[in-house]
C-alpha cells in the first residue's frame, strides 16, 4: 500500500464501491422492472380505489344496507359481492363466487379498522371506516376459502372470519334477481 | 501529483453534489410519478376501454375506480333494519338530555312495568337500572320507527318524541344498579364463562364481553347485561334466533344467537343475571 | 467519559428493562396463542400484552437505547463535554415520566389499543400522553446532538466529522423529520379524541399520518447498527473501514429515502390512490441501496482484518477473523439475518407480491427478524462493546456473551422462519385463539409449536444479557481501553460539504416530502373523509 499514491489508492477503493453500486443499481432496475412490466401488461395493481362513503350512515344506504349484501350478477354479467365487516362478523358470513370468472369485491365498514384476505388467492385489503374497499380478482381454485379479518379491531377479532365458496360454473346458478348465496352443504 | 484544493475554496468540491444530488433524487421521484400517475394509467385505462383522463383520476384516487378495470355501479334504494345513527349531533342529544325531565316522564309513563329507579316489577320487563343511556335511546327509537315491534311498547314509543327519548334514556343510566343476590364465579359452569370470555372460534362466536363488557370498544348500542333479568335475555336471544327481532344493525347478534343452543342461551341468561359483568 | 457515564447507563438500563419485560409478555403470548395455550388468558389479557408488548420494544427500548447511545458517541466520537448535560437530565426524567403513564395506561387496561393504535378505537388520554412526553424527551436528544456536531464544526473548521457522530446525526434529524406524522396524529387527531373533545376521527388521514412515522421509525432503529457496523465492528474485527466515503453517503441516503416511504405501509388501504402507491414502490426500492452498499464495504472491511490476520485464498480470510469477540461475532450473525429479512422486504415492496402476505405472519416474522434480529444483535453488541468504559470494569469471560449471542441468534431464527411459511399459506396477524379444529389452521399447529419454542430461547438469551451487562458492574477494573472507532484505509483529509453536514439533504428531503406526501395528505383537507365514531376502550 505504501508505493501507491494515497489517492489513486482511494480512487481505487471507490472504483470498487461505484463497481457494486452498478450490480445494485442493476437489482433495483430489475425489480422496479418487474414491477411497470406488470403493471403495463398484466393490470397488476394495489387494491385501490378511493371512494368515500359514510360509515355512520352505512347501515341505511341501499349499496350497502344489510338486504343487499351478498353476491350479485348484474344485467351484463358481471359479479359484484357486497360485504359489510363489522365487530366482530362479516356480514354475510358466507359468500359464493363463480369460479374462472372476474369478480369484483366491495367492501365497507360501519365502526373501526377491519381487514380481510382470502387464503390462496391475491385478495387482500383493509377496511377502513369512510372509504369502500374494492378489489378485483378471478378465483381460479374452487372449494371452500377462508377470509379473516387480519386487522386488530377489538376483543372479538380473533373469532371473525368468513367463508368463500368458490362454485363451478354448472353450481353458479343466480336466482331471477341476480342474487345467490352459498349453496347449503 | 495531483492539486490537493485549497481548503478556503471548499465550494468548487460541493457545487457537483448539489448538481448531481438534486438531479438523482429528483429524478427518482419525478420518473415514479410520471410512470404511476401518467404512463401505466393511461395504458392500463386504454386496455379497459377508459379515456386517459379518467384513467388518470382514478390512479391519482380523485374519482372511485380502478384505471385498468370497470367500475360497478348499484341503485338499490335504501331499506335499514335500524334507523338510528350514531352520528355527533345525536350523542350530543344523548349528552345534553335533561335527567329530571327524563324522570318526570318516566313517573308518568315508564313506572308502571320498569320501576322508579329501573327495577322492573316482572320477569317479562326488562331492568333498566344503570342500562347504557345509548341502548336504551336505540330501543326507544326502534320501537317508533316499527324496526322493533312489541304490543305495550310501540304504542308507548310512538308517543314519545326525540329529546325526550334521550331524557329517559338518561335518567334510568344515571341509576344505580342494585347487588343481586351473591354467586361467586365458581358457581358459575365452566362452558359458560369460556363463552363469554374467550367465545367459540368454532362456530365464528367472539366472547359476549368482547361487546358486552364495559369499556369493550364495541358497538355503541351494545347493552349492558349485567343484573338484566334472565327470562328477558333468554327471550330475547331466541327472538333473534329466529329472525323475529332484527334491529340489530347487521344481524350482530341474530347470526349469534342462532348459533347458540338452548342450553348455553339459558346459562347465559342465568350467568347474567348473577350479575357478572 | 467526561462524566456523562451516568445518563448513559441511566438510560440503557430503563431500555433493557423495558426489554426484558416485553420478552417475557412475547413469550406468553406466543404460548396463549399456540395450540398448547387454547383456553389460557382472554382477550384482554391478550390485547393488553401486545399493547405493552409493541409500546416496550418498539418505543421505550429503541428510543432510550438510542439516545443513551447518541450521548455516548457525541463524548467519544467528538472528544469534548456533553453539551446541555442538565438538558438531557430533563429530558430522561420527561421521558420516563411518560413511560410510567404509558404503562400505568396498558396495565389497567385502558389502551388495549396496541403501539400502532387503531383508531377509532381510543384509549385512555394518559397512554398518548406518555408517548408524547416519550418523543418530546428524544427531541430534546435530537437538538443535543446537532448542537455537539455544529459546535465541534465550528472549533474544527474544514475537517470532516467523525463518522461515528454524522451517522449519529443523520440520524437524530431523521427522527425530526419522521415523528412530525405520529406528533400530529396524536396532538391533532387521537388526544382530542380520546379527551372527549371531538366525536369522530377521520380514519384516512390518521393512518397517513401515522404511516409518515412508520418507515423512518424503523430506520431510526436501524442506524445505531449501521453506526456499530461502519465505526465499530471494523476496529473490533482488527481492520479499517473500507471506505469512509460510503458510510456518509449510507447514511445519507437513509435519511432522504426511509422518510418518504411511509406509505408503503398502506399498499392495501383504501383511501390512496394506485399512482401514490407505484410511487411508494419505486422509492422502497431505493432504500434497499444503502443496505446493500453496507454490506459490500463491510465485508471489505472484514476481509481487510482478515487479510491482516493472515488469512489467505479467496475465503481464508474468514477463518481468520477474531470471531471470539462478540461485536465482530455479532456483525457476522446480524447479517445472515439481515439477508434474509431484507429478502422480506423487497417482497412486502411489490405490492403484488404484498398482497399475498399483507397482515399475514409473514409481516410479523419480517419486522422480528430485521429487528429483532439483525438490530438487536447489534444493540447487544454495543452494550457488551460500551459497557466497560462506562463502568470502568472489564468482561471477566467472554463466553456467556458469545453464548448469548448464539441463542439470540438461534432462537430468533426458529422463531420467524416457521412465521414466514405460515404466513404465506395466510396465517393471519393478532390473534388471540386460532380454532385448531380447522384442518388449515390445524395444519399450522405444529409450526406455532416450533416458534414458541424458538421464543423461549430468546427469552433466555434475553435473560442471559440483562444478566451479563448486570455482572460487569461487579467485574475487574478496567486495565486500559481498546480503542473504539476504526479508521477508514483512506481517513479523509477534507471532504465535500454535501458529506459533513445536513443543509442540501435537509432541503432535497422537503421537497421529496412535498411531492410525495403532499398529495396523499392535502386531499385529506380539501375533502375530509367521513367521521368514524370513537370506540373507547377502557
Amino acid at each position: 500500500m505504501s508505493d501507491v499514491h494515497p489517492e489513486a489508492h482511494e480512487r481505487r477503493i471507490l472504483g470498487t464501491e461505484l463497481a457494486w453500486a452498478f450490480g445494485v443499481g442493476v437489482f433495483t432496475a430489475a425489480v422496479l422492472g418487474t414491477i411497470v412490466f406488470t403493471a403495463l401488461t398484466m393490470s397488476i395493481n394495489p387494491p385501490s380505489n378511493v371512494e368515500r362513503i359514510d360509515p355512520k350512515v352505512l347501515h341505511l344506504s341501499g349499496e350497502f344496507a344489510e338486504q343487499n349484501l351478498g353476491t350479485t350478477v348484474a344485467a351484463d354479467g358481471s359479479v359484484t359481492v357486497r360485504a359489510i365487516a363489522t365487530q366482530f362478523m362479516f356480514v354475510p358470513a358466507c359468500i359464493a363466487v363463480p369460479a374462472n370468472r372476474l369478480v369484483t369485491l366491495r367492501f365497507s365498514s360501519p365502526d373501526v379498522i377491519h381487514g380481510l384476505l382470502i387464503t390462496g388467492t391475491n385478495v387482500n385489503t383493509m377496511v377502513v371506516p369512510g372509504f369502500v374497499a374494492q378489489v378485483h380478482t378471478e378465483f381460479t381454485r374452487g372449494g371452500d376459502l377462508l377470509m379473516p379479518c387480519h386487522e386488530y379491531c377489538g376483543f372479538g377479532h380473533s373469532e371473525m372470519w368468513a367463508t368463500v365458496q368458490v362454485l363451478p360454473n354448472d353450481e353458479f346458478k343466480p336466482g331471477p334477481d341476480g342474487r345467490i348465496s352459498c349453496a347449503q352443504r | 501529483m495531483s492539486q490537493r484544493e485549497p481548503r478556503s475554496e471548499p465550494h468548487v468540491l460541493d457545487q457537483p453534489w448539489r448538481v448531481w444530488a438534486t438531479i438523482a433524487v429528483m429524478g427518482t421521484v419525478l420518473t415514479g410519478i410520471l410512470l404511476g400517475a401518467l404512463i401505466i394509467p393511461i395504458v392500463q385505462g386504454r386496455g379497459a376501454g377508459l379515456d386517459a383522463f379518467t384513467a388518470i383520476c382514478r390512479a391519482l384516487g380523485l374519482i372511485p375506480g380502478s384505471p385498468a378495470q370497470p367500475q360497478p355501479t348499484d341503485r338499490t334504494p335504501p331499506t335499514p333494519v335500524s334507523q338510528v345513527v350514531w352520528t355527533p349531533d345525536v350523542l350530543q342529544i344523548l349528552a345534553r338530555a335533561d335527567v329530571e325531565r327524563g324522570r318526570a316522564k318516566v313517573q308518568e309513563v315508564c313506572v308502571a312495568c320498569h320501576g322508579e329507579s329501573g327495577v322492573s316489577s316482572s320477569p317479562d320487563y326488562p331492568h333498566l337500572a344503570g342500562q347504557s343511556g345509548a341502548a336504551i335511546y336505540k330501543q326507544l327509537f326502534d320501537y317508533r320507527t316499527g324496526s322493533r315491534t312489541h304490543p305495550l311498547m310501540t304504542g308507548i314509543a310512538q308517543a314519545l318524541d326525540e329529546p325526550v327519548i334521550a331524557d329517559v334514556a338518561a335518567y334510568y343510566a344515571g341509576q344505580p344498579q342494585r347487588n343481586p343476590n351473591p354467586v361467586t364465579l365458581a358457581d358459575a359452569p365452566a362452558g359458560i364463562v369460556q363463552l363469554v370470555e374467550l367465545g367459540d372460534p368454532k362456530r365464528n362466536i367472539p366472547p359476549c364481553a368482547a361487546c358486552h363488557r364495559r369499556g369493550a370498544g364495541g358497538p355503541i348500542e351494545t347493552p349492558v347485561l349485567a343484573e338484566q333479568q334472565a327470562e328477558y335475555i333468554a327471550r330475547q336471544l331466541r327472538l333473534y334466533a329466529s329472525g323475529e327481532r332484527r334491529n340489530d344493525v347487521y344481524a350482530r347478534m341474530r347470526t349469534i344467537a342462532s348459533k347458540l343452543t338452548p342450553g348455553e342461551i339459558d346459562a347465559l341468561a342465568a350467568y347474567y343475571r348473577a350479575g357478572f359483568r | 467519559m467526561r462524566n456523562a457515564e451516568r445518563l448513559c447507563l441511566a438510560h440503557f438500563w430503563v431500555a433493557f428493562a423495558a426489554f426484558l419485560f416485553a420478552a417475557m409478555l412475547g413469550t406468553w403470548q406466543m404460548w396463549v396463542r399456540s395450540p398448547l395455550g387454547a383456553h389460557i388468558g382472554t382477550p384482554g389479557q391478550y390485547f393488553m400484552s401486545v399493547t405493552a408488548h409493541g409500546v416496550s420494544m418498539a418505543y421505550v427500548l429503541t428510543t432510550f437505547f438510542i439516545m443513551g447511545f447518541g450521548y455516548f458517541v457525541a463524548v467519544t466520537s467528538l472528544d469534548r463535554p456533553l453539551p446541555g448535560k442538565p438538558w438531557a437530565w430533563a429530558a430522561f426524567w420527561l421521558g420516563l415520566l411518560g413511560v410510567v403513564l404509558a404503562v400505568v395506561a396498558i396495565l389497567s387496561g385502558r389502551a388495549s389499543v396496541l403501539f400502532t393504535f387503531y383508531p377509532p378505537l381510543t384509549g385512555s388520554a394518559w397512554f398518548y400522553i406518555g408517548l408524547v412526553l416519550v418523543v418530546v424527551a428524544s427531541w430534546v436528544w435530537c437538538v443535543l446532538m446537532i448542537v455537539a456536531m455544529a459546535g465541534w464544526k465550528r472549533d474544527n473548521p474544514g475537517r470532516p466529522v467523525p463518522l461515528a457522530m454524522f451517522g449519529t446525526v443523520a440520524n437524530a434529524l431523521m427522527w425530526l423529520w419522521t415523528t412530525i406524522g405520529l406528533a400530529v396524529e396524536l396532538l391533532f387527531q387521537v388526544i382530542p379524541a380520546a379527551l372527549g373533545l371531538v366525536q369522530t376521527v377521520d380514519v384516512g388521514l390518521a393512518r397517513t399520518l401515522f404511516s409518515w412515522t412508520l418507515h423512518g421509525i424503523v430506520y431510526f432503529w436501524l442506524i445505531p447498527a449501521y453506526i456499530a457496523f461502519y465505526t465499530m465492528a471494523p476496529r473490533a474485527a482488527g481492520g479499517r473501514l473500507y471506505s469512509d466515503t460510503m458510510g456518509r453517503l449510507t447514511f445519507i441516503l437513509f435519511l432522504i429515502y426511509s422518510l418518504p416511504v411511509g406509505l408503503h405501509h398502506l399498499l392495501m388501504d383504501p383511501q390512496h390512490g394506485n399512482a401514490t402507491k407505484f410511487v411508494q414502490a419505486v422509492l422502497t426500492a431505493f432504500v434497499s441501496v444503502p443496505t446493500l452498499l453496507t454490506i459490500f464495504t463491510i465485508t471489505a472491511s472484514f476481509e481487510i482484518a482478515g487479510r491482516l490476520r493472515g488469512g489467505r485464498g479467496v475465503f481464508g480470510w474468514i477463518a481468520a477473523l477474531p470471531w471470539q469477540r462478540p461485536m465482530v461475532l455479532a456483525t457476522g450473525l446480524a447479517f445472515v439475518m439481515l439477508g434474509l429479512g431484507g429478502f422480506g422486504g423487497i417482497v412486502n415492496m411489490g405490492y403484488g407480491m404484498n398482497a399475498m402476505v399483507h397482515n399475514t405472519a409473514w409481516v410479523t416474522a419480517h419486522f422480528h427478524l430485521i429487528f429483532g434480529g439483525s438490530v438487536g444483535i447489534m444493540y447487544f453488541a454495543i452494550a457488551y462493546e460500551i459497557w466497560p468504559r462506562l463502568t470502568g470494569r472489564e468482561h471477566g469471560s467472554l463466553a456467556p456473551l458469545r453464548l448469548q449471542l448464539w441463542m439470540w441468534f438461534w432462537g430468533m431464527l426458529i422463531m420467524t422462519l416457521p412465521w414466514h411459511w405460515v404466513g404465506l399459506q395466510g396465517q393471519w396477524r393478532r390473534v388471540a385463539n386460532f380454532n385448531y379444529a380447522d384442518p388449515i389452521i390445524a395444519g399450522w399447529g405444529p409450526w406455532v409449536l416450533v416458534s414458541l419454542g424458538g421464543g423461549i430461547i430468546l427469552l433466555l438469551s434475553a435473560l442471559l444479557f440483562v444478566r451479563n451487562l448486570f455482572i460487569l458492574h461487579r467485574g475487574p477494573a478496567l486495565v486500559a481501553a481498546r480503542p473504539l472507532y476504526a479508521l477508514a484505509v483512506d481517513p479523509p483529509q477534507r471532504v465535500p460539504a454535501a458529506l459533513n453536514g445536513f443543509g442540501l439533504w435537509n432541503v432535497l428531503l422537503l421537497a421529496i416530502i412535498v411531492l410525495v406526501y403532499g398529495f396523499p395528505i392535502a386531499q385529506f383537507l380539501i375533502e375530509p373523509s367521513p367521521g368514524a365514531i370513537v370506540h373507547r376502550v377502557q
